[in-house]
């Protein structure tokens, strides 16, 4: 969200062209190359940046990985995989010139030669291509290769910008399982790459609509007076998932719903609902007021996370009518499992705005529909005229849908048209895909034209990422507890999760919104 | 509702097109959205101009939703007539799940009920939305500054004007009486956007803005009946990189001075290619080159050795109209870009 003063200033001739930071020159470098990400959404993210015009010409991807492979056989399996999952249309002639940038590097990531070759390799492009020393690794890795690659990196001087140009590293979560291996990971970081050399991506942040509460709350005046606790009942954000665990129980059985998405994803929309306004639009202006929130949220002893903490698992079920087995019947999951696939919170944001306001947060797999979404539930009107007693009327909700069919709803009152005083709630919709007839780049798309373009907004700084473990640890180590561990309720799959989830609110005198 | 055709819809009369609208709606039984974001007056004087602008109208809302105000008109006509249709263009939306629909209202304005045009426009806005207003043609004089002052952006293509200092006066006159920012929209202008984005990548990288002091000449073909294209190009460098000095060396050719008061030539050629089918700029030794291939939709963009495909874009009314109604913001840059060639448009 940086402006594009500083590239205008250097460039006369990219005034008015563009809205956005221009994306410079540079060869990005993808470590994990022949792995899922990459495939699915890495190389058809670039391409289609290269198809709509917006990739500098000069740009050179190395995909860097263990596996023997020639350039050709790279391009060749990168080009099947993009025609299977890029958003647009694989085109010959666009496609011919972008696969003459891809290179591959065959390297173990714990050998240091294959760094000094690399290094080499891309003095080569450098010079071929005019990427002018500019580089960008992408770790496409798991976490425990990091360190490997970060020293290698830095023994091979790449860590270092050169010739007037910058080095940069965009690391792939999940950054850490707890405070403490966040703190060392940042630490492995941050021995090879200054913090404003690293971009922790949380691709949820790429998306068009969390972008768009920011514009929400600060372009329209009518919103910002009354987003506060004077006004605002409570807060729900909600990610649901008819999807079980598909092939990645591997990893989900150390992680769990708590970990996988409400430690960086949820919370990072929690902190655009909830932060004051910043300054202005750079990176670290919004960063810092995010940080106060994640800061702010209210840490829970014990007897409170077993209160406001609610984990469960899915049973055998039927999603969309079709049976589904249970997770712990699922293939590569710990039979005995006690992993969470549903996790619903109330939190508490301690500060001046939302202090009296409790957040709900649930986020679980095998749900009966698919869909994220905040919505915040203002206070009642007075119980007086149309609100008295016997005609309670509902409250309004401004709905904000992250995906899928991205929008905003407000849910306000009407009288029903007739000689009878009825009132019922309607629906003011604004759904981006009706209004807007153009697709939305990716989240990837747009995550790797700010990293190419030093623009760190909708990436997490290291204060974010380890003031969010520091809340999420102590209801880790409650679950874990030998004693007066907090239960894990079943529920099955295909329903809204366990009944507990519903009690949380119903005790406060509210319920979950109805996706 | 109707079989989507090129005519422009169900014959209304003008005092009760807000209920047949409505009737309109309510006859179908289909789940459909209505959806409009802006309203898009499209106003021309050409013959038969009402069939082609509702399929233009058609096309653009496949990506902008608006309420579309169709203006045939024939001031000249002896016999005073009015008629107007109602239609609606539908779409699946790029969801694919739902049918997004736009309305069209359409006039035909003959004779004197021609002066009616803001009239008919005030009428028929959908409230709250901005006013967009596409004029094809000539601007005639004087133009009524009634409708001026409800305009939000005017576009316009001055491609098709025969002098241009006349038409643009009278725009920048309209403009200063509508006492409101009007932006204006030159579809000659939107034609330049894909050349201008490729020849801004050359100089992206810091170390290659000193070769802006090193360009002594540039090439620019057009095609016949684009000069004023190829004149606005050359006025954006100029503008953009600082040139002053404007001096027509030849028919085909202008000079400026450098900001080190070298002399840079522009020479111009007209050729049977697109709009713009060649730029080329020399930097000493160097050279940057922007070809646009007949009827290809990539540009081939080079820079010495190095060269790659960059779109860019048909020359057609709806790609360039749908191009400004997606950009937005001031066109500052083009105003520069006029005023340094206004004597040779």
């Amino acid at each position: 969200m940086s402006t594009t003063a500083e590239t205008q200033q250097a460039n006369p001739l990219r005034e008015g062209l563009a809205t956005r930071t221009v994306p410079q020159a540079c060869t990005v470098v993808i470590f994990g190359a022949t792995g899922d990400l990459t495939m699915r959404k890495l190389i058809p993210a670039l391409y289609n940046i290269a198809a709509d015009g917006e990739l500098p010409p000069q740009v050179a991807v190395i995909g860097f990985a263990r596996r023997p492979k020639t350039d050709e056989e790279f391009r060749k399996e990168q080009e099947e995989s993009t025609k299977k999952f890029s958003r647009q249309q694989v085109r010959d002639e666009i496609w011919d010139g972008f696969a003459q940038a891809l290179f591959y590097h065959q390297s173990e990531f714990h050998d240091a030669a294959g760094y000094k070759s690399l290094a080499e390799r891309l003095e080569k492009i450098d010079k071929e291509r005019g990427t002018g020393g500019n580089r960008l690794f992408y770790l496409a890795v798991a976490p425990d290769q990091f360190e490997a690659i970060l020293k290698n990196l830095k023994d091979a001087g790449l860590n270092e910008p050169r010739d007037g140009g910058w080095a940069r590293v965009i690391v792939e979560k999940p950054f850490g399982t707890n405070l403490a291996s966040a703190r060392e990971l940042n630490g492995v970081v941050r021995r090879a790459f200054a913090e404003n050399q690293t971009y922790r991506i949380d691709h949820f942040l790429g998306k068009e609509t969390a972008q768009n509460i920011l514009v929400l709350r600060f372009a329209n005046a009518i919103f910002e007076p009354i987003w506060n606790g004077r006004y605002v009942d409570h807060i729900q954000i909600t990610a649901a998932e008819t999807l079980g665990v598909e092939g990645r129980a591997g990893y989900y059985e150390g992680a769990g719903a708590l970990r996988d998405m409400v430690q960086n994803h949820l919370l990072q929309l929690l902190c655009l609902v909830a932060m004051e306004p910043p300054t202005d639009l750079g990176a670290d202006s919004i960063r810092d007021e995010k940080v106060k929130i994640v800061r702010s949220l209210r840490r829970m002893s014990a007897e409170e996370i077993g209160r406001n903490v609610i984990r469960g698992q899915y049973s055998e079920g039927a999603i969309n009518g079709q049976a589904v087995p249970g997770y712990r019947s699922e293939k590569n999951v710990n039979p005995e499992s006690k992993t969470e696939t549903f996790v619903a919170l109330k939190v508490r944001v301690d500060d001046w705005r939302l202090a009296d306001v409790p957040i709900y947060i649930r986020v679980g797999k095998r749900l009966p529909k698919s869909g994220t979404e905040i919505s915040v539930h203002f206070k009642k009107a007075p119980a007086v005229l149309f609100n008295r007693e016997s005609v309670s009327l509902d409250q309004n909700v401004l709905v904000i849908r992250i995906q899928p069919d991205e929008g905003i709803s407000l849910r306000m009152q009407a009288k029903v048209p007739g000689t009878s005083f009825r009132i019922e709630p309607v629906k003011m919709d604004f759904h981006y895909g009706t209004s807007f007839g153009k697709a939305s780049p990716e989240a990837y798309e747009r995550l790797l034209l700010d990293a190419m373009s030093g623009d760190a907004t909708l990436f997490a700084r290291r204060d974010e990422v380890e003031e969010a473990w520091a809340f999420i640890d102590p209801i880790e180590e409650a679950w874990q507890a030998k004693e007066n561990q907090p239960g894990l309720f079943m529920y099955p799959a295909g329903s809204w999760g366990p009944e507990e989830a519903d009690e949380l609110l119903a005790r406060d005198g509210r319920a979950w919104r109805r996706l | 509702m109707p079989a989507e055709t090129f005519a422009p819809g169900i014959p209304v009369e003008i005092g009760k097109i807000d209920r047949e609208l409505k009737k309109l709606w309510a006859e179908d039984g289909e789940a459909k959205t209505r959806a409009s974001l802006i309203n898009l007056a499209v106003y021309s004087e050409a013959a038969g101009s009402l069939p082609k602008n509702t399929q233009i109208v058609s096309e653009i809302t496949e990506d902008h939703a608006c309420r579309a105000i169709v203006i045939a008109a024939n001031p000249a006509a002896k016999e005073n007539n009015v008629e107007a249709w109602i239609n609606v263009h539908c779409h699946v939306s790029h969801a694919g799940s739902k049918q997004v629909c736009s309305e069209q209202l359409s006039f035909l304005l003959e004779g004197p009920s021609a002066r009616l045009l803001p009239n008919i426009v005030f009428s028929q806005l959908d409230s709250d939305l901005p006013l967009v207003l596409w004029w094809q043609g000539e601007f005639s004089d004087p133009m009524d500054p009634q409708l001026w002052a409800w305009v939000d952006r005017v576009i316009y293509d001055s491609q098709t004007w025969k002098e241009f200092p006349i038409q643009m006066e009278r725009l920048e006159t309209a403009q200063a009486e509508a006492k409101q920012r009007i932006v204006l929209c030159d579809l000659n202008w939107t034609r330049l956007f894909q050349i201008r984005l490729a020849f801004a990548q050359f100089f992206d990288h810091p170390s290659m803005q000193k070769r802006f002091d090193e360009i002594d000449s540039v090439e620019i073909a057009f095609a016949p009946g684009f000069r004023s294209t190829g004149l606005l190009l050359a006025g954006w460098l100029a503008a953009q990189l600082r040139w002053s000095g404007a001096k027509q060396t030849d028919k085909n050719a202008l000079s400026f001075r450098g900001r080190k008061e070298n002399e840079i030539r522009i020479a111009f050629a007209e050729k049977e290619v697109e709009p713009i089918g060649r730029c080329a700029m020399r930097c000493g030794s160097a050279q940057f080159v922007v070809e646009h291939a007949p009827n290809a939709d990539l540009l081939d963009v080079s820079a010495g050795e190095r060269a790659c495909r960059m779109p860019a874009g048909k020359n057609d009314m709806v790609r360039l109209v749908g191009e400004e109604l997606m950009r937005g913001g001031p066109h500052r840059v083009y105003l520069r870009a006029v005023n340094c060639v206004r004597g040779f448009l």
